[in-house]
């Protein structure tokens, strides 16, 4: 993605038109900036992202677990 | 947690034809979703519930939740008897698709599925449009929970496309 289309999403999810799915979102509680990151990577580098952020959490939870035991 | 690396490559290696859905397939679409299984719509025709069956033989699939006092085993007339499984298996939870709510069977799926190398592998993995469709279909709180986010996602896409269309 360049840096045009990189300024017209930003400017989509910062400027919500009326009655558009992004506004419907963003009142929704979601965090679209995410998803600006994630448009930016290839689908196997967003998979490669999701996992690792999992395994993360899984270490997270394990650790957290062996501390309260 | 699931390997998504083994199960991917033991269904890849064994042949068999599938699209991967739900989160996982969100999140290769854009999505800044988690994901703790794989589901994969599964084409069901008898050469592929053999292989299959086979291909998740070696990870012990068991019904999810299930006591272990529930007699069950995966294989070729088990799949043609049944049509989703939520199953348990050593890799991890993995969701088998017959019939995807809001979409279809195997050729339904497939249609506008993307090719995605994942893992050294080339997969298919379901549009964001399929996504958004079994999502509303399954109409559980969490499947309607994700859908601002994907059909906004969806509206950013469109975005882009109609972007680049304009630049010519």
């Amino acid at each position: 993605m360049d840096v045009a289309e990189q300024e017209l999403l930003f400017e989509l999810v910062k400027n919500p038109p009326t009655g558009s799915k992004i506004k419907a979102a963003k009142e929704f509680g979601v965090d679209l900036t995410l998803n600006l990151r994630s448009l930016r990577l290839s689908p196997a580098e967003r998979v490669q992202e999701m996992e690792s952020a999992l395994k993360f959490s899984e270490q997270l939870r394990e650790g957290v677990q062996r501390i309260s035991e | 947690m699931i390997n998504f690396e083994a199960a991917i490559k033991a269904l890849t290696e064994a042949a068999v034809e599938f699209v991967v859905v739900g989160a996982y397939a969100a999140v290769a679409q854009g999505s800044s979703q988690l994901t703790r299984d794989l589901d994969i719509c599964y084409k069901r025709s008898p050469e592929n519930l053999k292989r299959l069956a086979t291909a998740l033989d070696p990870y012990h699939p068991r019904l999810r939740g299930a006591p272990a006092s529930v007699p069950f085993f995966l294989d070729q007339r088990t799949l043609s008897q049944g049509m989703n499984f939520t199953l348990e298996t050593d890799l991890g939870d993995i969701d088998l698709m017959g019939d995807l709510s809001g979409v279809g069977q195997f050729p339904e799926v497939a249609r506008d599925a993307v090719i995605v190398p994942l893992h050294g592998v080339s997969c298919q993995v379901a549009s964001l449009d399929v996504v958004i469709r079994s999502k509303r279909a399954a109409g559980r709180p969490k499947d309607l929970a994700a859908l601002p986010e994907l059909e906004a996602l969806k509206e950013l896409r469109v975005a882009l496309k109609k972007d680049k269309r304009d630049d010519r």
